[in-house]
Parts: structure tokens; sequence; C-alpha cells
């Protein structure tokens, strides 16, 4: 996620990694971004840009044109959650607009005019929405919106119809993912109108046991009504997973304790690392931190490698685009150096 | 027991279909049930979506296909898109989005944030629906004293709301 997610752990940040927010905005008669031609793309840009300076009373924010960014900044961007998978692809007449310490991104010209999107470490969810209605009213004061007043704030996909937000919670759940549990967790939380997903959005896989939850559904509830449901359940969620820890720890420790110091053996010694076995690796030695298991490791660092070790996070820290092998290589030395600095 | 099809995995999908009263059983291997599409799990969203629009019993699609006057979309466009073209097609093709979003989300209303510009009353009738809310709970709590300065609140709403809609 964002700087602010790597750097502070915020509340319930042992379990919850990190919470965003996200608004999908946008401007009265222009067609939405997929249907609009070159001038009207043009004309949302330009109100883009010219926001920057009413955002900069709520923090300081810069405006990107998506073209200008060279691709490797593009993917390390997105491995941050910055922006969309989409957003990296196709860049002409696509924008950003970014906070200086990344906790506030709007995209423009996405799927809709505006992805307001507001990340908070910890389980945050009532001040990520405060802050992006800020954001929002601040745009609102320059800008008309596409609104009705019975179906609400108007979106090219109509599963974001009505408030246009969805609010996510990002979970470590490593425990639960141990003792078997993870499926009955998850499915039960997707009863009860709520999306599960890997870690990197619609249709991504998990890693290293990281899950998002998020609402499914936008119409028909205030805002507030939505984020005390998903908050409720993250809290059910959370406490599951304490619950299993707690179990690991009494009925299985033995067994735990070899995995955990297994897992910071691989990664003090492995040569060559794919990212997946890295995170699965990392995410077994944040739980031996949190048991209290592996007392002399820096819990932020090893937050922080989770990101640090994706694809184009380490191109770019190399100043180049490398071949997969090489970057396994890569990140392998990057890992046991962080690490043994620690002892 | 062996894939039916392939007669070399072991087969691990059970279709079990009756048809007019005629109940046959396949037995498959998840590659094939995979590619005969017997498996429930490849869903994709252009036809789910389709399904979730009122079709005419009889097959065929409903009269002349209506255009959005400010993007020129159709009803087929957005099937094949699952997106609209602009924020008019929502009043353009109301009747059928209407029930869409009922499916979609259960409900066709917005209760949530509203636009400050231009839309006032509607926010403070949003603003005095959250407030009765309150209200009732500071009552059900027996908090009088809270329940009487949200009362006070309401009326002040109300109040401008009445001046502003002379």
């Amino acid at each position: 996620m964002s700087k602010s997610w790597t750097k502070e752990e915020g509340p319930q940040g042992d379990i919850c990694l990190g919470t965003r927010i996200r608004l999908a905005r946008n401007l009265a008669k222009v067609p939405f971004p997929a249907t609009a031609n070159r001038e009207q793309a043009k004309q949302v840009l330009k109100k883009g840009k010219e926001l920057v300076e009413s955002l900069n009373h709520l923090a300081s924010v810069k405006y990107y044109e998506l073209a200008e960014v060279d691709e490797l900044e593009r993917q390390v961007l997105m491995e941050k959650h910055l922006i969309s998978p989409e957003h990296t692809k196709k860049t002409s007449n696509k924008g950003l607009i970014l906070s200086e310490n990344e906790d506030i991104s709007i995209m423009v010209n996405e799927e809709d005019h505006f992805r307001i999107q507001v990340f908070l470490p910890g389980l945050q969810l009532k001040a990520a929405w405060e802050l992006a209605n800020r954001v929002d009213n601040l745009i609102e004061a320059n800008v008309d919106y596409a609104f009705d007043p019975d179906i609400g704030y108007l979106t090219a996909c109509p599963t974001n119809v009505g408030t246009g937000m969805r609010g996510s919670v990002m979970l470590h759940l490593p425990a639960l993912a141990r003792i078997n549990q993870l499926e009955n967790v998850l499915r039960s939380v997707s009863q009860f109108g709520l999306a599960v997903r890997g870690l990197y959005g619609e249709g991504s896989e998990s890693y290293g046991s990281i899950y998002q939850i998020s609402n499914q559904i936008s119409l028909g509830h205030s805002e507030t009504e939505m984020l005390e449901h998903l908050s409720r359940v993250a809290h059910q969620v959370i406490s599951s997973e304490r619950q299993a820890r707690q179990y690991l720890q009494e009925q299985n420790r033995d067994e735990n304790e070899d995995q955990i110091h297994r897992a910071y053996g691989l990664l003090t010694h492995a040569r060559i690392i794919s990212s997946r076995e890295a995170m699965d690796l990392l995410s077994t030695v944040m739980l031996g931190i949190d048991l209290g298991i592996l007392r002399d490791l820096d819990r932020g660092l090893v937050k922080k490698l989770m990101v640090e070790i994706r694809a184009a996070h380490l191109q770019k820290m190399m100043g180049q685009s490398l071949p997969a092998q090489e970057r396994d290589r890569l990140r392998a030395s990057l890992i046991r150096d962080r690490l043994s600095r620690q002892i | 027991m062996l894939c039916e099809k392939c007669q070399k995995e072991e087969a691990s999908v059970h279709v079990t279909k009756i048809v007019n009263g005629h109940k046959t059983e396949t037995h498959l291997c998840q590659h094939c049930a995979k590619e005969l599409g017997e498996f429930g799990l490849s869903i994709d969203l252009p036809n789910l979506f389709a399904s979730l629009f009122d079709y005419s019993p009889f097959g065929g699609k409903l009269a002349a296909p209506k255009q959005c006057p400010t993007c020129g979309s159709t009803m087929e466009d957005f099937r094949q898109l699952n997106q609209f073209g602009c924020s008019d097609c929502y009043v353009t093709f109301r009747d059928e989005v209407e029930p869409l979003l009922r499916r979609l989300h259960g409900s066709s209303h917005h209760e949530g944030k509203v636009p400050a510009q231009g839309y006032a009353a509607l926010s403070a009738e949003r603003q005095v629906k959250m407030l009765r809310e309150r209200l009732q709970q500071m009552i059900s709590l027996e908090n009088y004293e809270e329940a009487a300065k949200i009362r006070d609140q309401i009326r002040a709403l109300e109040r401008q709301a009445h001046r502003e809609g002379e």
C-alpha cells in the first residue's frame, strides 16, 4: 500500500495491515472514460489537473500524466496499490493525483472519471471515510458530479452506483490458514454480503495469507452503515485469527515454532526465491514476531520487505528491467541482507 | 471411476440432469467438465448480467432498441461491456436499470451522501432522517438530555428547509 501503510501499524495493526476507501465519481454531461472521445478525455484530465490547487489545502499533492511516467514507475505505483492494473496498461489520457505521503490517490480517467482512494494503516474505516469525504467535498466544490437523487452517484458500472464507495481492509490471517479454518471463515464473510479477494483485487490469488475484505453493494445504505457492517465483520475475522494464534501456541507449539524458525532459516539462507515463496515465508516470520517467537526482528522491516520484494520494486532498485531468474536472485540477496543486518 | 469423456483421469464431477422428466448422469474429470461447461464455476460476467435482465418470455428481445441520446449507447452495448456509456444512460434505460440495481444491491434507492451543491433540500432530508434514527436511539437509552438536543437540531433543519422551499 502506501508509505504510511508500511511505516505505521495503526489500530489492530498486528492483523489488519491497512484500510482503503475508494469513491467512484463522474462529471455530469461527459461520457464515461471508455466511451469519451479524445477531446472529452482531455477535458476531464484538465479538470483533474486544476483540482490540485484546492486539494493542496488538505494535503500536499502532485498531478502526474501517466503517459509521462515510465513503465517501471507505473508498476511500482501498482504494487503499492496506488493505481489499478488497468491504469498501468493503457496510459493515454490517464492521470493521477497523489499526496506526498501517499495516503490519498485520485486516478483520473480510469473506469470512472475520478477514483478517489484513501489509505490508512491498521483498521481505520471511519477515519479513512472522513478523509475520503473531505477530498470528495473539495473536488465537488469545483466540478459538477453526475448524481441522481434516486440512485445516487452515477458510475460506468452499475455495481458501483449509489455511494460509489468501496471500503476494504487488508487482513493477515496466517494462523487461520495453518489450522485449515480459513475457508470456513472467509465463506461466512461472503455470506454477509462482503467480498473476499487476494492481495491485488479482482480475481487475484492470495499471497502470504493476506486477504482483502470489502463491501460488495454500494446502494441502499449510507456510507457509515456499510462501513460499520464491514468493520463488525472485520473485527470478527480478526478475533477468529487471534483465537487461531492462541490455539497454535497452546496445542501445536513445537510444530508451529519449528515452521517459524524454518521460514526464517530459508529467508536468511536462500539464494534464489520467487515472490510467491518469499511472501509466504515473510508471512510466517511475521507470525513468529507477533507470537513473540522471533524476538529480535523488527516487524516494520518485515512488513516493508513484503512490498520491496515485488518485481517492479526490485527492478526500480536496480534501475533496470530484469528477467525473472535475475529477480529471484536479487530478491533472495535483498532479503538476506535486510534480515542479517537485524541481528 | 474414470472420466466418461477422456477415459484417463479419475471422475470427480458428477452431473445429474433432469430434462422433461428424463434423468441422465454424467461422470467427468475436472478438466473435461470445465471444457464441457458442466462446471458451475466458469461464470463470465457478461452472461451473468444478461441473465439479470428481464427478457421477453418468448426469447426474442423486446421492441426496437432504445438509444441514449447523449452517447448513442444501447442496452446491447451495455450487455457486452457491462458498462454504461454516460450518466444519461441511467435516465434513458431507467426501466431496465431499476430491476438490475435491485438484483445487484438489493435496493434501487440511494441512502448515502448527497452533493452539497444543488441538492440542499435532499441533503437536509437525509440529515433529518439520520437525526430521527439517533433520536429514537437516545429515547430508548433514556438519554433525554441528548434527545432534546437532537430534537432541536431536527426542528432547525426543518425550519430552514421550509424557508428555502418558499
